[in-house]
């Protein structure tokens, strides 16, 4: 039993030490339930280089980790009793953690949820602007295709949250263009093979169209219209590595890219930071707005030329930065370091 | 006295590594007190309740897979049946959801003895089918919770006559388990069933013999635990305020703490106390790798060899005892 304890001891004094070094600057502690995720791994990669950069991160704490709402329940209550300034987190849903989200802000701490929004008043929520992803992006379709003829409008998950504000996006950019019209509406699923056999049937109606607008499910999509022999029309999609590559190499293609980055955990990162500088933002929920790479312009082409590192993870999405919030490089949010690390 | 200590040395021992812990947590971090206790308690609640369960069917010399599955039909159920109803109509809903959990448990054993398909496979097929129940009864997360049965398990006890000060040290959340745990276990392990349930998975055969109904006892095994797994999933409606169809991470920790608790996967050899405070155990060195903010990805290789050298260390004990 002694040699038990004397183990634990051993063990415990191994470890200990790594917690020991203390800096000046904030303490900012890092909840997300999803790993292996290469979204989410470009979350937390861009939470780490915000806070390094920012000079103003003496420590992060960060539980990353499969779990449920009950299991980031703990990882908070951890993160409150390490005594943090602030705590980035990616619910695991909207109303399963406000229990924990309260006790912290009850106890001074400032939450900040990234990318989806909680029910807890008193948490501060900065997400990627669904709605505008879908209105700049149907725009910019719209006028590639001389504001007249139909359109295919492929959608993402029946029912899901960033749908249903994408799709309030797409009505309102259709209103501004009377004469485009909805040639066909399908869900997708954000699934691959579903909305690439979705296009394959739409093209071998016959009925003819010039556009496609899609919830990024794109490089399939370009696929299928290769793959059969269809003349391209022009095509929406998101930042994925995959089509954006198509957007610097397919021959033909005229599309554009709207992001919908990862990289919002860093602009979360950066809210915290300055809410506890004492520069609080005039509404709870803090709306990032997308940008769009078009390859028909020289902007957007030097966009998508520059999207195209190597070293970036082909499973990330390739925005890895958010103008006016995120202030790192491109190196150090591929290298993925923290403060202190 | 020498006799009691042998026989619980385990369960003694992993007290003490508890102890030990909580000072060393003391040590790195000050301010660790009542509010510390509390969410450490909260936390391990749905653990206890997961490791409860998987507990019982392994002195039964079985495994149950389909526990995490469980706790999300019942946590799904509980959920939906508290959206709309009223605090009184909340006591029959809990009654309702544990009475699920002893059907789904019966079911579980039930096919097993029936089909004589062996213990994990069974489980691992029904570990499907509940996920599967859980999707139906809820797409997504949602559903309520009663309000005094969030309250249950908030803070610090406080009991009528006796000062608080002597009792709100002690979180509401662990005096849950402990009283549910007794009141189911206690008397099992004291009738016949408790005795042939550690019979059956000791030696099936020599039980047999004995005139046990291994079949009977095996399906009250699974039972228990299909009960526990029902606690489990309320437990985690009590915490999150609704209902999670998706079965979070309970399976593999309640292997793991079976093991660490001092339970022969064998079957047969074990009891209640030691997992349970292996569970605790567990949940604290989570803690203390955050508050030491440990890379992520190291904190789970430093809880899977903490285990394996407490197990190992806990062998090379028990060989030494047996020699002297």
């Amino acid at each position: 039993m002694k040699r038990l304890l004397q183990g634990t001891a051993a063990l415990g004094l191994a470890f200990g030490f790594a917690g020991m070094a203390h800096a000046e600057g904030y303490k900012i502690g890092i909840s997300n339930t999803v790993q292996g995720n290469g979204w989410r791994e470009e979350m937390v990669c861009a939470m780490k280089a915000q806070a390094l950069v920012s000079g103003k991160v003496a420590s992060l704490n960060i539980a990353h980790r499969n779990t449920d709402a009950a299991g980031q329940l703990e990882d908070i209550r951890n993160l409150i009793q390490a005594g943090v300034n602030a705590i980035v987190v990616n619910p695991a849903n909207a109303d399963g953690i406000n229990a924990a989200i309260k006790e912290a802000t009850d106890a001074g701490i400032v939450v900040v949820a990234v990318d989806q929004a909680v029910t807890e008043p008193s948490a501060y929520i900065l997400s990627n602007n669904q709605e505008q992803y879908a209105y700049i992006g149907a725009k910019w379709l719209f006028e590639t295709m001389g504001g007249k003829g139909s359109v295919v409008y492929m959608r993402g998950a029946a029912g899901a949250g960033a749908d249903n504000d994408r799709d309030a996006g797409f009505k309102r950019a259709l209103a501004e263009f009377p004469d485009v019209k909805v040639a066909q509406e399908v869900f997708t699923g954000w699934q691959q093979d579903q909305g690439k056999q979705q296009i394959l049937d739409y093209i071998a109606t016959g009925v003819p169209f010039e556009g496609v607008w899609t919830s990024g499910i794109d490089n399939v999509i370009v696929d299928a219209f290769v793959e059969s022999g269809t003349p391209l029309v022009p095509i929406v999609g998101a930042d994925n590595a995959g089509f954006v590559g198509q957007l610097a190499t397919v021959e033909g293609l005229v599309g554009a890219a709207v992001t919908n980055p990862g990289s919002v955990g860093g602009a979360g990162v950066a809210l915290a930071i300055q809410i506890l500088d004492g520069q609080k933002p005039a509404s709870n929920t803090v709306l990032v707005d997308p940008s769009l790479w078009a390859n028909n312009t020289d902007d957007g082409k030097a966009q998508i030329a520059a999207a195209q590192n190597p070293n970036l993870d082909p499973e990330w999405p390739v925005s890895v930065s958010i103008p006016g919030w995120t202030t790192y490089s491109m190196d150090e949010i591929i290298a993925c370091k923290g403060p202190g690390e | 006295m020498t006799r009691l200590l042998q026989k619980n040395g385990w369960t003694l021992g992993l007290a003490l590594l508890f102890a030990a812990l909580l000072v060393f947590t003391k040590v790195i971090q000050p301010g660790f007190g009542l509010s510390g206790l509390d969410s450490l308690a909260r936390a391990a609640l749905p653990f206890a309740f997961a490791t409860a369960a998987m507990t019982v069917v392994v002195l039964a010399g079985g495994i149950d897979l389909s526990v995490a599955s469980m706790m999300a039909v019942a946590s799904v159920t509980g959920a939906r049946l508290m959206e709309g109803a009223t605090e009184a109509e909340s006591v029959w809903i809990v009654g309702f959801v544990l009475l699920v959990g002893l059907a789904m448990g019966a079911l579980n054993g039930a096919l097993i003895v029936l089909t004589k398909v062996p213990d994990i496979v069974v489980t691992l097929s029904m570990l499907f089918v509940w996920e599967g129940v859980a999707l139906l009864i809820l797409q997504g997360p949602e559903g309520a919770c009663a309000v005094w049965l969030t309250e249950l398990i908030k803070g610090g006890l406080t009991l009528p006559l006796i000062p608080a000060a002597l009792t709100v040290w002690f979180p509401k959340a662990a005096v849950l388990v402990i009283v549910v745990v007794a009141l189911v276990w206690v008397p099992v392990r004291r009738s016949k069933l408790g005795l042939s349930i550690y019979a059956i998975g000791s030696d099936p055969l020599a039980a047999f013999r004995s005139g046990i109904s291994l079949g009977r006892t095996r399906i009250a095994a699974y039972a228990i635990a299909g009960l526990f797994a029902a606690f489990g999933g309320l437990a985690l409606t009590m915490s999150t305020g609704i209902g999670e169809p998706i079965p979070g991470p309970y399976l593999m920790a309640s292997v793991a703490a079976v093991v660490l608790g001092g339970v022969a996967l064998t079957g047969g050899k074990g009891g209640l106390v030691g997992p349970i405070l292996a569970v605790f155990i567990l949940r604290l060195v989570r803690l203390d790798l955050t508050l030491m903010s440990v890379d992520p990805n190291v904190t789970t290789i430093v809880e899977g060899t903490i285990m394996v050298v407490v197990v190992m260390f806990g062998g090379i004990l028990a060989v030494r005892g047996r020699k002297r």
